[in-house]
């Protein structure tokens, strides 16, 4: 064992009687202060208080016992390693509990917003503002997109060659249906009714954009760019279907309209 | 009064001190150093979190490593070794027993260091497992467990040889983690590493892997640190002896179950995190003992509190105690536990306990140690109390703002209509104030490493009077007190 390095220090024996002249207890202890000053000025510890304690810290852990309490009870059966996540946790229908999804917006709103997205694969051609340009005809104040509705649907989901409505001859527009549900017809062609200042003011419900795929797959040349001889011939008319109050609800996802107060 | 028992006690307490003068300066130099580099890779990542495209061309920048890497080097280069030079000096102290393996264990801690270093650049590199407070690549952890055995058996030795009576509390908190650490640490590596496992229950064992380091080391030692220092520099006794013993037996029975709150929602056995946010609640219990016994111990001389420089860091340790298990108890409630649990707040909550807490009460025990050791002052109060301020103002800044900050981000994801943009949008000024504080610790920590490493070089003031943070008595008789050599040159 290491002893205490007592030599350092010289001093007596605390067991032995002050005998020896020789050292100066003063002395050393002045040495001792000197060059460990901050171990000698140590005060002793002492743990045994025996103060009060106050109430209020009890009570303080019966809340937090309590917390804990409402944590457990959530636990379920314990030491059941066959039961997973609880019941409930987790929400089973997004509609469900409070949480009644989007909110329901004006039929216009919605149909414009979605179809400012599906425009998105148009602005290649027909630029951002619908002007067109250069090799591409213009959208805004375009008399067969403002026109009857089923001309329109034919040429986006089919394209179109030779002279459009000005008599102007652009290059082969191609088919834009492939893949296009009948939501996207629906909502692009109400946004290009009423964007770039067109102001039609109606909105292209989904169900006529249905009816519209279908009288597109029933053509006699499908798939084919329609030109100015057919449109005249057998689309100059509006699809089929009941109209849609611009005001109405819809559900800004699904275009679904939606009851009102619901 | 100077008597021949009194200057035998204080002869050992010297003899403590300077056996144990090498590897206690190690691990705070050491621990000061890691500290360094775990803010400036705090402040890295938690600029990534406001601004993603910062140094985003570096692959060994990235958010995920830098975070990790600065996790692991706060928890174990400075919070790990903080805890080692505090334990084997007091546990030495109190069992009254000099330092025999002083070379052991200062090659121990460098064992340590290089572990740590490798796994930290391991973890830079790219080679992290994935695993909060468990990143480093799986050859780090055995050495580092290995020399954690060699650094504190020889304090478990000296406190079965203590003298015979009264076993001090803080010695039943230090024993207590100094057994809890080898087995929480080995046993969830082991699983986690060893075995081949489902890698849910990696998990599982992860999550309480992260709470028993701040529940089962960090808390105990800081505890056990506190429960000296006040009475110590106060020299009154502990507020009441009964409500230490059952913080501490409280504390014993509920740790080791909290944890597994953090996988609430994941498909492990029902009752595991709610049984962990049960106990993580009740730890809520333990702090408020220890908190408030020592805290009514400080009030009974605020003077003496407001100029001690380890007063003044402890004091703030033991409300910061408080304020972690408050915030225990409000972040795993299971109604605020599903909103929190993936946010910021958990960081909030981590920094809270190992900065907020444990370091305080560290650098208390820091400024209380070094001048003992290395029989030199503290060169200025001025960098103690800019050290003190910056540090307080920065733990407000990232615990409390991360911890409320997380709760805004919650309540923005649970709306989940919305864009998941709008939910981290909500964190951006809240990051922006955690990068801030990370700043002024910085400074702040600048302003310490500095001071600490004058006084490891031996370059402290030679004097009898300690650094106090009052502005000194201009006309006291015995003469100002920051002169050097006011006790006399030197006799060897």
């Amino acid at each position: 064992m290491v002893e205490p390095d007592f030599s350092a220090y010289p001093m007596q024996d605390p067991h032995k009687p002050d005998l020896d002249d020789s050292l100066n207890v003063t002395e050393s202890h002045d040495r001792l202060v000197r060059e460990a000053a901050a171990v000698a000025r140590e005060k002793r510890v002492n743990d045994g208080g025996r103060e009060p304690v106050s109430l209020w810290l009890f009570a303080a852990s019966a809340v937090i016992l309590i917390a804990a309490g409402l944590a457990l009870g959530k636990a379920g059966n314990f030491f059941d390693y066959d039961e997973y996540v609880q019941p409930g946790y987790m929400r089973d229908n997004l509609n469900e509990g409070g949480d009644e999804g989007p909110p329901p917006v004006d039929a216009l709103k919605g149909y414009m917003a979605k179809g400012e997205k599906v425009y998105g694969k148009c602005i290649g051609c027909h630029g951002p503002d619908g002007k067109g340009g250069g090799a591409y005809p213009s959208l805004a104040g375009s008399q067969w997109v403002l026109g009857e509705t089923d001309r329109l649907a034919m040429i986006i989901l089919n394209g179109l060659q030779g002279p459009t409505s000005t008599g102007k001859t652009y290059g082969v527009m191609p088919a834009q249906g492939i893949g296009m549900s009948p939501t996207d017809l629906a909502s692009v062609m109400t946004y290009i009714r009423n964007a770039f200042g067109n102001t039609k003011g109606d909105v292209v419900t989904v169900a006529m954009a249905t009816e519209g795929i279908k009288i597109s797959e029933g053509r006699a040349k499908a798939g084919q760019p329609l030109t100015k001889e057919e449109l005249d011939a057998d689309h100059a008319k509006d699809l089929p279907g009941d109209p849609l109050d611009p005001a109405a609800k819809v559900d800004p996802v699904t275009l679904n309209p939606v009851e009102e107060g619901k | 009064m100077a008597t021949l028992e009194n200057d035998q006690d204080t002869i050992l307490r010297a003899s403590i001190d300077r056996s144990l003068r090498h590897p206690v300066m190690f691990f705070f130099t050491s621990g000061a150093a890691w500290l360094a580099v775990a803010i400036l890779l705090g402040i890295i990542s938690s600029a990534k979190v406001h601004s993603p495209g910062f140094l985003d061309s570096c692959p060994w920048m990235t958010y995920g490593r830098v975070t990790a890497a600065h996790q692991t080097a706060l928890v174990y280069g400075w919070g790990c070794q903080a805890a080692f030079g505090m334990a084997i000096w007091l546990m030495a102290r109190l069992s009254r027993q000099t330092c025999r393996n002083a070379g052991v264990i200062l090659t121990a801690g460098h064992v340590w260091n290089l572990a740590l270093s490798l796994g930290v650049i391991g973890i830079l590199a790219g080679a992290g497992t994935g695993m909060p407070w468990m990143e480093m690549p799986s050859f780090a952890w055995m050495p580092m467990l290995l020399s954690y055995i060699a650094i504190v058996v020889g304090s478990m030795v000296q406190f079965k040889v203590r003298p015979e009576g009264h076993t001090y509390i803080s010695q039943w908190y230090l024993m207590a983690a100094l057994i809890w650490f080898p087995w929480f640490f080995g046993s969830a590596h082991l699983l986690v590493h060893g075995f081949s496992g489902s890698p849910l229950g990696a998990a599982g064992v992860n999550a309480w892997f992260r709470s028993a380091m701040l529940l089962m080391l960090f808390a105990p030692v800081g505890i056990a640190m506190a429960y000296y220092l006040v009475p110590k520099v106060l020299g009154r006794p502990v507020y009441n002896y009964s409500l230490s013993l059952i913080g501490f037996w409280s504390l014993a029975i509920i740790a080791p179950w909290a944890g597994m709150q953090k996988l609430t929602g994941v498909p492990i056995p029902n009752f595991l995190p709610y049984l962990g946010a049960f106990a993580a609640i009740l730890f809520a219990v333990p702090a408020a003992m220890a908190g408030i016994n020592l805290l009514k111990t400080a009030t009974t001389d605020l003077a003496t509190v407001n100029e001690s420089p380890t007063l003044r860091f402890t004091v703030w340790g033991l409300i910061f105690l408080l304020i972690f298990g408050l915030a225990s108890v409000l972040l795993n409630l299971p109604s605020v536990m599903r909103i929190t649990q993936f946010t910021i707040s958990g960081y909030g909550y981590d920094v809270l306990g190992v900065y907020g807490f444990f370091s305080f009460i560290a650098f208390g025990a820091i400024y209380f140690i070094v001048p003992r050791i290395t029989r030199r002052e503290w060169l200025s109060r001025r960098l103690i109390k800019s050290h003190f301020f910056l540090s307080l103002y920065a733990v407000f800044g990232i615990a409390l703002v991360a911890i409320f900050g997380g709760l805004m981000q919650g309540v923005g994801q649970e709306t989940f209509t919305s864009a998941w943009e709008d939910a981290a949008d909500r964190v951006v000024p809240y990051a922006v104030m955690t990068t801030v504080s990370w700043c002024f610790l910085l400074v702040s920590n600048f302003f310490f490493f500095v001071h600490l490493t004058l006084m490891w070089l031996r370059l402290g003031r030679r004097s009898s009077h300690p650094t106090l943070l009052v502005e000194p008595h201009h006309h006291d008789p015995h003469g100002p007190e920051g002169d050097i050599d006011n006790a006399g040159p030197a006799v060897h």
